[in-house]
């Protein structure tokens, strides 16, 4: 019954010629199941999609610790009325709460204030002035739902659709369904700011079961990005050329005995390709070029927004370039200690907290929708904002909010998106979702993306230990209502 | 919930379908399926195969040639000749020990005329210890092994090497192979009083954790699922896990099957912190216990204060730690003893474990009062305690470098905590810990033959696990002999007789050779389920000693090479790559065992400010000896992986990893290329070079090829070298007259007189080159 997909290829005449026949000398490239021939020699090499995608490449903003997007999106003058009473119990059916005797009380910042921006009337409060600017270009999610009460595994939901680790994340499938767009740099990169790799770690932008080629490849600050992409000090560029022209001449020796083996030619290839990576991807990272008013627009300019705005600019000249999928996870500006701000987690003291992740991102996100823009590239490209979860309508230490999976904001804009629509709704005082059906679980996330790129979410599938695994595991659909 | 129930109809099979529909119409060239496979099942009793008669006899060394000898002759093909003995000899001694062969061994190889020089090979390679590292790390890949538990927190596992020792021992004493089984399965039930045993069930406490988790019920019920799937697809090549969401797709094993299954490990706990038993310390442990009481003596103090300080808010620290967890998690922790049943007993035992581990939360719930205002427990005696353990916590740090390292007073094993009854087992609809359905009780499943396996407790244990290990180590088992010799000869031949060796269902590969695979898997169980002899006999067949070399009838007549007429290359995996370029280096520390270590990660300047230098979760070991370990003792955290090997597809421990894959990446090229530490490795083999092969430069070169590559250099490669060297010495002089006079020069050299260093530094090069020469990072 079953057959592996170099069976299928040469079967059905996908298969090119010898090369690929004598693929039976390649190991480890069985079973991939979705794309075209040419990845049995090179895994890398671009794909055509299941049917023509709107956008090419993808910025995944995660926003990392959760903001409470009942404070930025998610307007409810009910919760304001009934702020400081206790949570009607009707609000709380059918969810598992932790804190014995009973959740908070509501709670609302004295703070906060409303208006609606742009032709669409999207509600912003006062913590994004900049990015309601752009409101007519986004297409909110207004009844995101997710699953766990921790950050780690929903971190991990978000990206790799499980709450366990060992799934490929969602720019690991891109990788693998549709392949490289320039082969100078990883085409899937993760971005962060702050002074250390995110937390939860490699498990979030790993290949997972698929081969190790497709994982993200993390972008360190500073302008040698990638590990091991320098040439080390102890050696000059003379020697660094003679190596590599001494390691062509001795590997194409050996493959000449054996003429069928494209392997071995793919690893004498990689080491030309590393050695254009190695001036391509500091290139790609280098913000020296950019116009003054540029970084300004990135809110480069200022010290809260700095970091962040430098992670966003480097963002769209990757995308520029062709990478799928730019991963970024929003950390905190630079010397901030206190932990409680490290990222959008306000158990306490919201205000103080998101006053400062707010302004982190509120300039440089608006800015990449305008640079994006005026560049042309928003038409080919799909930027989301999404974090594991959101905040609870009541107050936490009474100041703060704890965590909400069961309704939240998400958005996302550019190519081939609804723009300037809302989906979906949560309750009168933004807890859970309000209509069932209409809730958007990361699955459902994960596969309108994929669509938006061309891909459907169903065959985009591989082969792993007899199963054939899909980036949305067993559910997912994709929200027609999202796409323009 | 609806849209679960109907999308999980589409889930498995898409592409199966597809793909089926091909097979009818495929013109079959290529197939080789012969007309006793097409009955054979993985699910029937083995049963020894006849072995087949072929033509050409005097290829046959061993039963397994015939088989495979005769499906050659039945398509017209010819077996390859014996590749010569330095290419077998580098080809047996890294895959039966991940590590090159010296000049020495290949020499004494080659020359040996007595008519069992291969046999003395083979025999010295299954003896060293080398032999159990490097098996072992293929079955740490499948015991999804790491010394740390995954997730945000990422914590240490400090004793979980225990069980990486207790691996590689096992293959080093050629422990039976069902006796290990038992052991990692059920040690704990079987052998109480044995450590030994007992640290085996470290197979089933390396799950993934999240000891953060607020919902330990869930918790359990993730676990549980784990250890489930882990078992199938490890024991049982099974994607028995397929089948917790819905029925299997392609295989006949029910939902309910599978939560039968799942129930031979419903009163499953785990114990990380059982006491050594005295006198079983090794070297290891005890510094750790004499670095221990220094550090507790000289902090004792602070500790004492800190203790003070907390001593007023214990209670509501630990009521507001415990209020922390979700609605019946909680319903367990604030439940008295003596109304525990067993799923509260779990519970409570797992809260336990996790306080034990990660401290009882006094001090953050301090804090937290302390810190928000807006609490109402918040007062002015929180705010001056918490100041006070906040300094002493300051002072306390200062003794961070004193704190000890490596060792541990505990191991971890399953205990099923002194009970027999089991917490009950439910079908869960959809696979959804929400929605739990129907009660069951343990049962092998029907594929498997549904054998009748007999539970009997003990008074401290369910027995479950006893029975499911004696069914799984049992002799009829249909499949473990069968999974476990297909995964050794995956080893050897790259693919597996079945070449998905975590799916002998019916979504997996056929077999190329079904009566090999019964040939070896009947002999493995006679001959006492002896790994050793198993590798012994593949090692000795003619197949393994076939040449690699290309041929044309072979590419047109079976263009993937299953049927074996010629030995497929396969590029090293990433330890082996480490390892053999270490050992080249003459660097290699050689210890066996012992607490993970640390090698230093990129240098905290090249690495940017995003560091684990200096973080927590990559402490750089002390000792510079340990850098040099072999990779299989470096230290295993799921959320960081360690730099140099990461790009060579090593195995990702979130799960079980099978199959080694092969991918050719720039980032690969840039690691070898680029590494400090792989030119640090090339200054130190150029040293070795030099002292062993003098100031001839030819002989040098000879000797870098016998050390590497166990051959010498043909004239074209000689010559290419050679003009390397003139022109690497112009560019390292060019280097150094532009005022730079640092270069990289060979490390040890006995008598430094002898070298002018401009032209070693360019022999550095042509080392460091070589290094990243297909032809070391290939096995022909």
């Amino acid at each position: 019954m079953s057959i592996n997909r170099r069976d299928f290829l040469i079967r059905t005449g996908l298969g090119f010629g010898r090369a690929a026949a004598a693929a039976g000398f390649i190991p480890g490239v069985g079973f991939i199941g979705s794309a075209l021939a040419s990845e049995l020699a090179d895994p890398l090499a671009p794909k055509a999609p299941h049917f023509p995608g709107k956008v090419k490449s993808v910025i995944w903003l995660h926003q990392n610790g959760a903001p409470s997007t009942l404070d930025l999106y998610d307007y409810k003058p009910e919760l304001a009325k009934l702020a400081g009473k206790e949570v009607p119990a009707s609000f709380l059916k059918g969810i598992k709460t932790s804190t014995q005797g009973g959740v908070g009380k509501l709670y609302v910042s004295n703070q906060r204030s409303w208006n609606q921006y742009g032709e669409s009337g999207a509600w912003f409060s006062n913590l994004l002035p900049n990015l309601a600017q752009h409101a007519d270009k986004l297409a909110f999610i207004k009844s995101s739902v997710t699953v766990g009460a921790t950050h780690d595994i929903s971190i991990l939901k978000l990206n790799t659709g499980d709450v366990n680790p060992g799934r490929p994340s969602l720019g690991a499938w891109i990788n693998y369904a549709l392949g490289s767009a320039n082969r100078d740099l990883p085409s899937y990169v993760v971005l962060y700011n702050g002074d250390r790799e995110p937390q939860a770690g490699s498990v979030n932008w790993s290949s997972g079961f698929l081969p190790a080629v497709y994982q993200g490849t993390p972008f360190r600050p500073g302008d040698s990005p990638i590990l091991y992409l320098e040439r080390p000090e102890l050696r000059s560029a003379a020697q660094q050329r003679g190596s590599l022209d001494l390691l062509k001449t001795l590997n194409n020796l050996g493959a000449a005995h054996r003429p069928e083996d494209t392997e071995l030619r793919a690893r004498l290839q990689s080491y030309e390709l590393a050695d254009r990576m190695q001036s391509a991807a500091p290139e790609a990272v280098d913000l020296s070029g950019e116009s003054e008013a540029t970084k300004k627009l990135y809110g480069i300019d200022d010290k809260t927004s700095e970091s962040y705005g430098q992670v966003l600019l480097r963002a769209r000249r990757l995308v520029e370039r062709g990478v799928r999928f730019v991963q970024v996870v929003s950390g905190h500006p630079e010397n901030i200690s206190d932990q409680e701000r490290r990222s959008w987690d306000a158990h306490n003291d919201l205000d103080g907290n998101h006053g400062v992740q707010a302004r982190m991102v509120d300039k440089p996100i608006a800015g990449l929708l305008a640079d994006l823009k005026a560049r042309g590239l928003l038409d080919t490209t799909l930027v989301v904002w999404a974090s594991e979860f959101g905040r609870t309508s009541w107050g936490e230490s009474g100041s703060g909010r704890d965590h909400n999976p069961w309704g939240y904001t998400q958005w996302i804009a550019g190519g081939g998106v609804n723009a300037g629509t809302t989906y979906g709704a949560t309750d009168d005082i933004g807890l859970q979702v309000a209509d069932k059906d209409k809730a958007v679980d990361t699955y459902d996330l994960h596969a309108t993306v994929l669509n938006l790129l061309g891909l459907d979410h169903l065959k985009t599938t591989f082969l792993n230990n007899g199963r054939s695994e899909r980036p949305t595991v067993v559910y997912g659909k994709v929200i027609k209502e999202l796409l323009a | 919930m609806k849209k679960i129930a109907y999308l999980a109809v589409l889930s498995c099979f898409t592409t199966f379908v597809a793909v089926a529909a091909d097979d009818n119409k495929g013109a079959a060239a290529d197939t080789v399926v012969t007309k006793s496979a097409k009955r054979w099942s993985p699910y029937e009793a083995v049963q020894k195969p006849q072995v087949p008669v072929v033509g050409q006899k005097g290829w046959v060394r061993t039963p397994v040639d015939a088989f495979i000898l005769s499906q050659l002759e039945a398509k017209g093909l010819k077996p390859s000749p014996e590749t010569d003995r330095a290419t077998f000899i580098r080809r047996a001694t890294l895959d039966a020990w991940g590590l090159l062969p010296t000049p020495e061994e290949v020499k004494a190889f080659v020359n040996d005329k007595s008519p069992d020089a291969y046999e003395k090979v083979v025999d010295r390679l299954l003896a060293s210890h080398h032999f159990g590292e490097r098996q072992a790390r293929r079955w740490l890949d499948l015991a999804r092994y790491a010394d740390s538990t995954g997730f945000q927190n990422d914590n240490t596992r400090a004793n979980n090497w225990r069980y990486r020792d207790y691996v590689i021992n096992a293959f080093n004493q050629d422990k039976p192979f069902d006796r290990f089984i038992k052991e990692q399965v059920a040690g704990d039930e079987l052998w109480p009083d044995s450590q030994e045993a007992k640290v085996a069930t470290g197979y089933l406490a390396g799950y993934p954790d999240n000891q953060n988790s607020r919902d330990l019920v869930q918790r359990k019920y993730q676990i549980t699922t784990d250890i489930t799937d882990n078992i199938g697809e490890t024991f049982l090549a099974s994607t028995a896990g397929c089948a917790r969401c819905h029925n299997h797709k392609s295989d006949k094993f029910s939902q309910k099957e599978y939560f039968q299954l799942q129930a031979f490990l419903a009163n499953t706990s785990f114990d990380s912190r059982i006491p050594l038993a005295k006198g079983s310390e090794s070297a290891w442990d005890k510094k750790f216990v004499e670095q221990r009481n220094k550090y507790q003596e000289v902090t004792k103090e602070i500790r004492e204060a800190q203790r003070k300080v907390l001593e007023p808010y214990r209670e509501d620290g630990i009521k507001y730690q415990k209020e922390r967890y979700l609605t019946d998690s909680r319903d367990s922790i604030f439940k008295t003893e003596k109304d525990w049943n067993a799923l509260d007993r779990w519970v409570n035992h797992r809260h336990k474990m996790v306080v034990a581990e990660t401290g009882d939360g006094v001090a953050q719930y301090l804090r937290l009062a302390a810190e928000s205002k807006e609490r109402p427990d918040h007062t002015p005696d929180k705010v001056a305690a918490w100041k006070e353990y906040d300094r002493l916590q300051k002072e306390l740090r200062k003794y961070d470098d004193q704190r000890p390292t490596g060792g541990s007073l505990y191991y971890t094993a399953a205990t099923e905590l002194g009970h027999s009854d089991a917490a009950p087992t439910f079908v869960r609809f959809g696979g959804i810990h929400e929605r739990p359905t129907e009660e069951v009780q343990p049962a092998i499943p029907a594929l498997f033959g549904g054998d009748k396996v007999e539970i009997k407790p003990t008074a401290t244990s369910s027995g479950r696990r006893t029975a499911l290990a004696g069914w799984i180590a049992s002799p009829n088992n249909p499949l473990t002999a069968r999974v476990y010799a297909n995964r050794v000869w995956s080893q050897y031949f790259d693919k597996g007789i079945i070449a998905t060796p975590a799916d002998f269902g019916r979504a997996g590969e056929k077999p190329t050779h079904p009566e090999l695979l019964d040939y070896l898997a009947s002999t493995f169980v006679e001959r006492g389920w002896s790994v050793k002899k198993l590798h012994r006999e593949i090692l000795l067949s003619s197949v393994y000693r076939q040449s690699s070399a290309e041929r044309s009838d072979v590419v047109k007549a079976d263009p993937q090479n299953k049927l074996l007429a010629v030995y497929p290359r396969k590029r090293l995996e990433a330890e082996e790559i480490r390892d053999a370029l270490l050992y080249a280096s003459g660097q290699l520390n050689d210890v066996v065992g012992g607490p993970s270590v640390f090698p230093p990660v990129a240098k905290a300047s090249t690495l940017g400010a995003a560091d684990f230098d200096g973080n927590r979760a990559w402490t750089v070991s002390k000792d510079k000896n340990d850098w040099n370990r072999r990779s299989v003792y470096i230290f295993s955290r799921r959320s960081f992986s360690y730099p140099l090997l990461q790009n060579f597809d090593p195995a990702n421990p979130s799960q079980a990893h099978h199959k080694r894959d092969v991918t050719t990446t720039p980032l690969q090229a840039l690691t070898l290329f680029n590494s400090d530490i792989v030119i640090n490795w090339s200054q130190a083999l150029a040293g070795r070079v030099i002292n062993e092969a003098g100031k001839d430069e030819s002989a040098q070169i000879s000797r870098l090829y016998q050390i590497l590559f166990s051959r010498e250099p043909n004239k074209e490669e000689k010559a290419a070298l050679k003009d390397f060297l003139a022109k690497g010495e112009a560019a390292v002089q060019q280097k150094v007259a532009d005022g730079k006079f640092e270069v990289a020069v060979p490390i040890g050299i006995k008598d430094q007189r002898a070298i002018n260093p401009v032209r070693a530094a360019a022999f550095v090069d042509l080392v460091h080159t070589v290094a990243n020469s297909n032809d070391f990072a290939y096995r022909f």
